[in-house]
């Protein structure tokens, strides 16, 4: 029977005189039309109605995507209603309770025929409860085609074999870095070599470098650099008084092992996995009770200055890594922890009815844009429908990607993020929690010693007399330990190309792999599981491993560049997600193959990269310009000067609380500081039991971010974050100006300054101190006195005779010390 | 830098000096991009502003704009078979429902309107329906990330972002786009309505209250006598002229410096536009102000005009969560929904018209999605207490002022009102039409993010709808 015949039954069998009347309307749409009971239906089927038509041999992998789509949640690997698996030819023919699902050759004696057309499967009430959606006309027809012609086995055609020409194999950025000798100039000012390639560039340009920034510069700087917090005055001072020729690197290395640094440091990586404490995406943004583990793990990471090949495996294969029982359960719970890299995507798809297999794909699409721009420096995202349009990456390779990750992000296995989310048709949805390797059990036998406690005293003397002492014990639970983590699960369902990256349209079948433009032809990608007998497929591992090469084309460079960007403000590569040809090309090639090579050989240690970069003469440059520098190197792309850098959110907000002497610095980690949402719009973060701590440490809720913080570039995770953008607008002056909070800190400020020295001048003296790190000069002090007088004399006026000299200078020097928190010098590192 | 360029240059601009490598050259630009200044559109606009009248929840279409005679013969009679993977609560659906109100015709062009929009009615002669109009979600989530960004995804630039990033503001002391939230409750997915993605964070909504300091820190939050306030804003100026003097040639300082200045005028501004003692008594009563129902969306609307007036581009009205989701007892839901903005809306109309605004101010009304002609039960299945479940297939809104055609309908549903069958206007279509109104094209709209070129109809093939267009 051929397929019109097919459409002419389906005619037959429509009920309805709507559907012919409508057909009219629409000719191109024809034959579909006539399918439908009511022509209208035809429009309810979306784009994929200008789908050409399927090829002539329909095969099973026609068919296999189609059961998945619409029939395996509830016939398939994790449920098998009436023993029937739907997933494979053979499965399908080995059939259920009532027998095989189809007979080849004749769709008419076919089971699942019959209860597709009586309207029986998928059951039609019970479909969104499973976030499934009845199959299409169109679905059917291919279905009953493939059974006529006796379900043909036939694979589809493989995609066209990859044509990477000799110039697509040669773009920088595909070939391996190179370890070049710096160039050799005689030059007084050349530190180490990275001197030597800036240097080279400058002198092309006729320019040099400026000169070393002086040490008061020099030391907030780097403190900013590394720790995100101003240096404090004494800290300050013991870096002037010592004058020996190590006392800069021993300021670095005093910095590198603060465990501020990993905050600072964290937060940056943090941006970039996109991490969130919230779901996002429905208007409930229902907080991620675990999430901070992984905050936590990125921020130790960081401080214990894990090897970057080290970092990368663990989050994109801890589950692989090792098994369990192999290790101990802090390395275990370890590389667990560090799988969350990949769950912090926004996800609504707990809900039934926002967990379709679109939704899912996207919450998978999300967390492949953070890989591809995080990881390889790569934009991927417009593959998944075509082409890349400037690199030589085809849309097969996405899929490869996808397919690499299926073990643990399968659309038709899919796993909730979280429980709840409207009745389910009894399918048990795995959520993505796991318990803690160790702590858990840990945990557990507390729970019980708990139990065994209460059970006691309610058997000595009853419930009731003991009632004290059993809410005592109750109050002594702890909660659950999980961990949101990613895992293989070991039976990943098939991954086909799809066509124009629609769900309804697969294509070829591909194959776990990497981007054929990175791949090595003499090593193969040849996933196997990671132990004798596990129940994972290994792929991520492979790929893993293929990420952490030492000669790996992207990763070393990619990181090396990040790294260069918050010490200089911009990536010698200056698009750090793209090192593709619509990116930039590196103003210093040279030095950044340099750099990347180093990084390996220094056993990947992003502490030893700090060191080398901030003992440069490049470095340590001042941020003066001139107008020569203006014209010759507009946009500093040599660097013939530093930078000159605002603040990013945190580092603002974290400074002003220190500079006020509030900071907690001893709380750290843990569940996420609350914060308080105004009704009119004011999010602010309360100082809590434990005071203020730094704002890593405040819950990344994706509706709700601190106002300060988003008013200062902080952006919502979407899926991540890997340049901040940086705005000057009037809400951030109105917001120092005039925040509730700010006004709070300054008044700590203010008495912290009449708390800590004897008089006016001594005040103003440790103000400038405190927040711009240097004593102010002679003409500061004396106009900022003169202010100061007039600030009092207006407040003396306004409190009359309630107005104490106390209360009267207080209120001043807050006026005072918010004007300094508002001051640019305190908001540019120079 | 020539004429056609103007507007991506001066961004461009922008963004290399908020980059931080920039020479001084053309320092003197800096100050208005501290907001967002005017930029050039792509063609002579029609419309200098739009007033967005976002109304959350899904308005049914049946039983305002688009009567259906059919419907109401085929009354009691089963269909949820037909349309199972479209319905959001299957275990509630109900049969085919008749339309709840009754319809008459109103203005010269005759058209229909249901009885629980008196006022509006007498407007139609200015409205261009759009009976076409569908999306793709089912949900009220994702489909108004597709109603305010185009795609079904959170944390994308909405349209009033997009309008800002393309325009800039006409007035240099206020934002450029505006939203009025209900102060009872925000929409379904919050703020995020408003969001500027991935946009520079300048070009999101910016909240104005009716009541209180109209922005957020536009007011000291604790007392402070203004001449103490004017004190240290002088020693804030002194600090940063002093520091600014020290480092020459970095335009990141001035734009610093000019960002306090515009912060004063804004306090200034922004309070006098929404000052609504400025306003007559008969204009206040003409939009329902002190009135039970009216008053709240009726400031609302008055406040979208007179920053429209002012120069405001895009000005965004929410009402109360989303009380167009009448899922239950939708005959007396919908009508309550009615008397709160029927007769703002149609003062804010022929207050436009009256000042000579309309023809320059582009007003648009709509949802998220429209309503199913099948009943949706209560769980003790009582029919009187029926409403309806989302509908993705058929939704309506419509356009009035800023170059659109009045007295004028676009497309049809089918017969029961199921699905846009004729003429159908997708939101990209839509969002395509209003930024045309406004001198933008979609396609040129663009920003370069991930290795896309990234705009508000992404990949869609978007048409404006020109049929309702002068």
């Amino acid at each position: 029977m051929s397929l019109g015949l097919l459409v002419c039954e389906a005619r037959l069998r429509s009920h309805s005189k709507y559907a012919q009347n409508r057909a009219a309307m629409f000719p191109g749409t024809f034959n579909y039309c006539l399918t439908m009971p009511f022509a209208t239906a035809v429009w309810i089927l979306g784009s994929h109605l200008a789908v050409a038509a399927k090829p002539s041999v329909v095969s099973q992998h026609d068919i296999v995507p189609l059961m998945q789509l619409r029939c395996t949640v509830c016939h398939g690997l994790r449920k098998q209603e009436a023993k029937l698996d739907l997933r494979t030819r053979e499965s399908m023919l080995r059939g259920g309770k009532s027998g095989p699902a189809f007979v080849p050759g004749k769709p008419d004696e076919s089971l699942i025929l019959k209860k597709i057309h009586e309207g029986k499967m998928p059951p039609r009430r019970k479909v969104v409860s499973v976030s499934v959606k009845p199959m299409e006309p169109r679905e059917i027809v291919l279905l009953t085609q493939w059974i006529e012609l006796g379900a043909p086995i036939t694979d589809p055609p493989l995609g066209k074999p990859q044509s990477l020409s000799e110039e697509d194999r040669n773009f920088w950025a595909f070939k391996p870095p190179k370890h070049l000798s710096p160039p050799k100039l005689n030059e007084a000012r050349i530190g180490n070599p990275i001197d030597a390639f800036m240097l080279r560039s400058l002198k092309m340009k006729g320019l040099d470098f400026s000169a070393e920034a002086n040490r008061q510069t020099l030391i907030r700087r780097a403190t900013f650099d590394l720790t995100g917090l101003p240096p404090t005055p004494g800290e300050v001072q013991g870096f002037l008084q010592d004058n020996s020729p190590e006392a800069y690197a021993k300021l670095i290395d005093r910095l590198l092992s603060s465990p501020h640094y990993g905050e600072r440091w964290g937060r940056y990586w943090l941006d970039l996995a996109g991490y969130s404490d919230s779901d996002g995406g429905q208007d409930s943004d229902r907080i991620r009770d675990h999430a901070w583990r992984y905050r936590d793990y990125v921020i130790k990471a960081f401080n214990e200055d894990k090897p970057y090949d080290r970092f990368l495996m663990e989050q994109l294969a801890g589950d692989e890594l090792a098994k369990p029982g192999s290790v101990p359960d802090e390395v275990l719970a370890e590389n667990l922890t560090a799988t969350g890299f990949l769950r912090m995507s926004s996800d609504y798809t707990f809900a039934n009815i926002t967990g379709f297999v679109p939704d899912r794909i996207e919450v998978i699409d999300r967390e492949m844009e953070v890989l591809s721009s995080v990881v390889l420096g790569l934009t991927m995202k417009c593959t998944k429908c075509h082409e890349h349009k400037f690199d030589p990456i085809p849309q097969e390779d996405y899929y490869r990607l996808l397919a690499t990750f299926k073990g643990a992000y399968d659309e038709h296995d899919w796993m909730r993020p979280r429980d709840g989310g409207g009745p389910s048709y009894s399918v048990p949805w795995p959520t993505r929690q796991l318990p803690l390797p160790g702590i858990h059990a840990k945990w557990k036998t507390h729970e019980e010693e708990i139990n065994q406690a209460i059970a006691k005293l309610k058997a000595n003397g009853g419930e009731k007399k003991n009632k004290d002492a059993i809410k005592k014990l109750e109050g002594k639970r702890r909660p659950e330990p999980f961990i949101r983590a990613l895992w293989d699960r070991g039976e990943p369902s098939p991954q086909y190309a799809l066509i124009r990256g629609n769900y309804l349209r697969p294509g070829a079948l591909v194959q776990a792999g990497i981007p054929a433009i990175l791949s090595n032809p003499n090593k193969p990608f040849s996933p196997r599981p990671p132990w004798p007998k596990a129940k994972k497929t290994g792929r991520r591992l492979a790929f893993a491993q293929w990420v952490a090469q030492p000669n790996h084309p992207l990763t070393a460079r990619v990181m090396v560049n990040r790294i260069w960007k918050h010490h200089f403000g911009n990536g010698i590569v200056r698009t750090l997600d793209d090192f593709g040809n619509a990116g930039a090309r590196p103003t210093h090639p040279d030095l950044l193959d340099w750099l990347a090579t180093e990084f390996s050989r220094r056993k990947w240690s992003i502490k030893a990269m700090h060191r080398l970069i901030m003992t440069s003469a490049t470095y340590r440059q001042s941020s003066a310009t001139n107008p020569r520098r203006e014209k010759l190197d507009p946009e500093n792309k040599l660097l013939s000067r530093m930078n000159l850098q605002r603040l990013d959110a945190e580092a603002l907000r974290d400074s002003l609380i220190h500079v006020a002497g509030q900071l907690n610095e001893k709380s750290r980690g843990g569940k996420p500081d609350g914060i308080n949402a105004r009704k009119d719009g004011l999010i602010t973060v309360p100082r809590g039991p434990n005071g203020w701590r730094r704002s890593i440490y405040v819950l990344q809720r994706r509706t709700q971010i601190p106002t300060l913080l988003t008013t200062f570039d902080l952006p919502r995770m979407e899926p991540n974050c890997v340049k901040r953008p940086e705005s000057t607008v009037a809400p951030q002056a109105l917001h120092l100006l005039n925040d509730a909070t700010v006004n709070q800190l300054a008044g700590h400020f203010s008495r912290r300054l009449i708390r800590e020295t004897k008089d006016t001048s001594a005040q103003l003296t440790r103000a400038y101190w405190l927040a711009l790190s240097r004593a102010p000069t002679n003409e500061e002090l004396q106009s900022d006195r003169s202010t100061l007088e007039q600030l009092s004399a207006q407040w003396k006026k306004e409190l009359g005779k309630k107005g104490t000299v106390e209360a009267i200078h207080e209120k001043a020097l807050t006026n005072y010390c918010r004007a300094l928190l508002n001051s640019s010098e305190f908001l540019y590192i120079d | 830098m020539n004429a056609t360029s103007h507007g991506t240059s001066r961004r461009d601009f922008f963004q290399t000096v908020t980059g931080g490598f920039m020479g001084g050259a053309l320092l003197s630009l800096l100050e208005p991009e501290a907001l967002a200044a005017p930029l050039q559109p792509h063609f002579s606009p029609r419309a200098k502003s739009v007033i967005h009248l976002f109304m959350n929840g899904g308005p049914s279409q049946m039983d305002l704009f688009d009567p259906k005679p059919e419907l109401n013969r085929l009354h009691g009679k089963s269909y949820f078979d037909e349309i199972p993977g479209e319905v959001e609560n299957p275990q509630a659906a109900g049969s085919l429902m008749r339309c709840l109100y009754k319809f008459a015709r109103h203005g010269q062009c005759g058209m229909p309107v249901s009885e629980v929009m008196p006022n509006l009615a007498k407007c139609v002669d200015d409205i261009a329906f759009i009976r076409s109009m569908h999306t793709t979600n089912i949900t009220h989530e994702p489909a108004l990330f597709i109603a305010h960004s185009g795609r079904m995804l959170p944390g994308l630039p909405t349209l009033g972002a997009w309008v800002s990033y393309g325009l800039g503001s006409e007035n240099q002391n206020l934002p450029a786009y505006v939203v009025l939230e209900d102060p009872n409750k925000l929409p379904v997915n919050g703020t995020q309505n408003w969001q500027a993605g991935y946009l520079p964070p300048v070009h999101q909504g910016t909240r104005f209250r009716a009541k209180g300091a109209p922005v957020l820190n536009l007011k000291p939050a604790f007392d402070q006598p203004t001449a103490i306030e004017s004190l240290e804003r002088d020693l804030i100026a002194r600090f940063n002229k002093r520091h600014k003097a020290a480092r020459p040639l970095q335009p990141r300082l001035d734009a610093r410096m000019a960002s306090y200045e515009l912060a004063a005028r804004m306090q200034v501004e922004a309070s006098d536009a929404l000052d609504l003692d400025q306003e007559t008594e008969a204009t206040k009563k003409m939009y329902g102000i002190g009135g039970k129902a009216t008053d709240s969306y009726a400031r609302r609307c008055l406040i979208a005009r007179r920053l429209v007036e002012r120069g405001v581009r895009f000005v965004q009205l929410f009402i109360d969560f989303q009380i167009w989701d009448n899922h239950t007892e939708i005959k007396k839901g919908l009508r309550g929904c009615c008397d709160k903005t029927d007769q703002p809306i149609a003062a804010l109309l022929k207050d436009l018209k009256q000042r000579g605004l309309l023809d320059q101010t582009l007003v648009v009304w709509g949802g998220e999605f429209g309503r199913l002609p099948i009943a949706q039960l209560p769980s003790d299945k009582n029919a009187e207490k029926a409403g309806r479940d989302h509908n993705k297939n058929a939704m309506i809104t419509w356009m009035a002022g800023g170059g659109t055609k009045g007295g004028v309908t676009h497309g049809a549903t089918d017969d029961i009102g199921l699905a846009a069958v004729q003429d159908r206007v997708s939101i990209p279509d839509w969002h395509a039409t209003i930024l045309h109104q406004l001198g933008l094209d979609h396609e040129q709209l663009v920003y370069k993010r991930n290795g896309l070129e990234e705009r508000l109809t992404s990949v869609f093939e978007a048409r404006v709808v020109k049929e309702i267009l002068k």
